[in-house]
């Protein structure tokens, strides 16, 4: 696992300019980002405002139209593979096959990743432990709940110890418990100095966790900052980070 | 006042629903115009062959044994059918829950689920029967029209027993088991019915005579055991009583089974946690290409279809292996095994590799992974080779040790029709129609039409070098 992340050394984790990209009709429109090394970052926006799309060029699964993403220094267009080595994305839908068990899903991930296989082994168990996956290790995933499969998605996301994570809805099925617990793991991913970016619908778990929080509509960053940040550019004194997420999108729109 | 939708409604929403979901329609948009094509030729055929039914009169005792074995093999067949259909729209689907929670009353919903099924198993038959049914119209033999009633009343009579079967067995065993049994069904009732048809070339004459004649009717008709076939051959009485007695034994199961659906019971027990401790190996990976190969042998390894579908490629040999040493005078042994055995290879590869395609449900894992593109289709096309040797693995052995000198054709024939067939089925894979249990299946029917193609390219290409005198056959006097 050494060999991946040696030689990762920049300020910045993420950096986008000018990405754009259209199916038809402009979906990101100039967009420009930078995360530090540590942050989490939310990424919010009503449905269609491009988030997802922007995770996916992100990572490396759809190419833009125009503009430049680094990922701590790597050109995620020009050294994708390099790019992706220090990155782990979680889409909405859990990326998993049913007919495999957690720990034989954390082996193929971790064959992916070229991680050392006593490395991986230890922080498969420990992954699984820490997620109460592990009296499920040996369980083909089909008969899990939805919660269940997120975790094992996560362990898998994890288990590579990824710079950079992407997380497209994650807390999406998961209980009181399971949602708390994610959270610390995820949190204590950015105090280790990952970067993280989010996505999400549940504005109090962006408000609980972003360092910072970025608006998107139709394909732009309408606002960016911490919620105060945020109340300033909406012109608000006071309210949640709903409040100033609907009135942003609202003057927007 | 709110009214539930009607019977009717609710029939249409389900044949709609099972034309949709059946194989032709999945895997081509514009699958009626081959169908209407293939039905124009069928009918040309049907009758040509109505025409020396019609010129040429058969006993009525030999009529109505005919006729009876055509109804004995149509339910075998219809019943395999009937369960997999069966554990589809109790569970495969997933909106029994959904419909069960609608204010549509549960017992009309299972009544339209099981006429559902009895439509879609009646439906082949009826195209394939009704065209030697009007072709025999055309020729004034009018009780030839009677297969379309027969057929739907056996269809009705089978659905509901196939309902009653899967509901029992879903209390001992999982949907998977169950449809695995259906298929099972299917295979020895299609084996049967081949070798029930090949008998007269291996056993004696007298024999079969003597066997058939055991089992024509007396002068009776036949009594209740000849009942249908009668009904197929247009007499009043008998189609009454067949549709009377269809209709009644669909409408018992449908009661005796309303109460449990509407309880929730059937589905209840389809669908508990069908989680398996599975064999782990604990084997962690550094390499990419060794994790997808181990990933892709484990997901072929737990196919739902794999055991079946291994048997069923098998024993399409049979037919072939008949032909080759009938038809084709190919001496039985290994001169006959090698073009066999390359065959069900190029069969074999292109299975696995399909599967492997269906089971790649979540193709951006693998995107969004440092690796390069081309590798999990290589570790897959691995696996497929792999596997496919190690299922041949027997057959070539006996080759190595009885016949040494074939080895090398039959190696090249191996590796041709493997190469051929894995770059085949990656581009344009197999129909399976559970890829992923309870999930769409990929696939074409195109892929399996030219993979069969490369097969018997292959296989007759083995042949050729093999064969002391391939062309013996066309020799007049052969």
């Amino acid at each position: 696992m050494d060999g991946v992340h040696s030689g990762v050394i920049s300020d910045t984790a993420l950096t986008v300019r000018g990405l754009c990209k259209s199916f038809g009709r402009k979906v990101v429109e100039n967009l420009d980002l930078t995360i530090r090394p540590g942050e989490f970052y939310a990424l919010l926006g009503p449905n269609g405002a491009g988030k997802t799309t922007t995770l996916r060029m992100i990572a490396g699964l759809m190419r833009p139209d125009a503009g430049g993403i680094e990922v701590f220094g790597r050109d995620v267009l020009a050294d994708p593979l390099g790019a992706k080595s220090i990155m782990a994305w979680i889409p909405d839908e859990p990326l998993l096959y049913d007919k495999l068990s957690p720990l034989e899903y954390l082996e193929f991930i971790a064959g992916l990743w070229r991680v050392e296989p006593g490395t991986a082994r230890a922080r498969a168990g420990e992954l699984l432990e820490t997620l109460g996956l592990w009296p499920h290790r040996h369980e083909r995933c089909e008969g899990f709940s939805r919660g269940m499969k997120q975790k094992t998605v996560l362990a898998g996301a994890l288990i590579h110890e990824p710079k950079f994570l992407l997380l497209d809805e994650p807390l999406t099925g998961l209980d009181a418990a399971s949602s708390r617990l994610v959270k610390e793991l995820l949190r204590a991913e950015t105090e280790k100095g990952a970067a993280i970016i989010l996505t999400t619908h549940i504005l109090e778990v962006a408000e609980r966790l972003a360092t910072r929080i970025g608006i998107l509509s139709g394909g732009a960053l309408l606002a960016e900052g911490d919620l105060d940040t945020l109340k300033a550019q909406a012109g608000l004194t006071h309210g949640s980070l709903e409040d100033v997420f609907l009135h942003l999108t609202a003057v927007c729109s | 006042m709110f009214t539930a939708p009607g019977f009717p409604w609710l029939l249409r929403h389900e044949l709609r629903v099972l034309w949709r979901g059946s194989i032709l329609v999945r895997t081509h948009r514009h699958v009626i115009v081959p169908v209407l094509v293939v039905a124009v030729l069928f009918q040309g055929v049907a009758l040509a062959l109505a025409r020396q039914v019609a010129a040429h009169p058969v006993a009525l005792p030999t009529m109505l044994l005919a006729a009876n074995i055509n109804i004995v093999f149509l339910f075998a067949l219809m019943f395999s059918r009937a369960m997999t259909s069966s554990i589809d729209v109790i569970y495969g689907r997933g909106d029994a829950d959904f419909l069960l929670a609608s204010p549509i009353p549960p017992d009309r919903v299972l009544a339209v689920r099981m006429l559902g099924v009895a439509c879609s198993i009646a439906a082949p038959w009826m195209l394939l029967g009704g065209v030697l049914g009007n072709g025999l119209a055309v020729y004034g033999q009018y009780w030839g029209l009677c297969v379309y009633p027969m057929f739907f009343a056996e269809a009705l009579l089978v659905a509901a027993a196939a309902f009653a079967f899967v509901v029992v067995l879903l209390r001992f065993i999982s949907p998977q088991a169950t449809r695995r049994a259906g298929h099972t069904l299917a295979l020895i009732t299609g084996v049967g019915i081949f070798v029930i048809g090949q008998a007269p070339r291996f056993v004696p004459q007298h024999v079969v005579a003597k066997f058939w004649a055991s089992l024509l009717p007396g002068p009776d008709g036949g009594g209740l055991a000849f009942l249908f076939a009668r009904g197929l051959l247009g007499e009043p009485f008998a189609l009454s009583a067949s549709l009377a007695f269809a209709l009644a034994g669909f409408c018992i199961v449908w009661f005796f089974l309303a109460k449990p659906f509407a309880d929730g019971v059937i589905t209840a027990a389809a669908s508990r946690p069908r989680g398996r401790p599975a064999a782990q190996t604990g084997q962690f990976r550094a390499s990419p290409f060794a994790a997808a190969l181990a990933k892709d042998l484990r997901l072929l390894g737990r196919f739902p279809g794999i055991f079946t579908q291994i048997i069923y490629r098998s024993l399409t040999l049979v037919p072939v292996a008949f032909i080759l040493t009938g038809k084709f005078h190919m001496e039985a042994g290994m001169g006959a095994a090698v073009p066999l055995i390359v065959f069900l290879a190029g069969q074999l590869g292109l299975f696995f590799i399909s599967v492997l395609a269906g089971c790649e449900t979540i193709p951006e894992l693998i995107a969004s992974a440092p690796v390069l593109v081309r590798t999990p289709a290589r570790a897959a096309a691995v696996a497929s080779v792999y596997s496919t040797l190690f299922i041949i693995a027997a057959p070539l052995l006996a080759v190595l040790a009885r016949a040494p000198q074939l080895l090398p054709s039959l190696a090249l024939g191996i590796a041709g029709v493997l190469l051929s067939n894995v770059l085949l089925g990656q581009r344009m894979p197999i129909p399976l129609v559970r890829a992923s249990f309870g999930k769409t299946s990929t696939g074409t029917v195109v892929g399996l039409i030219l993979g069969v193609s490369v097969s018997t390219i292959w296989s007759f290409a083995t042949w050729l070098i093999v064969a002391p005198n391939p062309l013996a056959w066309l020799t007049p006097g052969n």
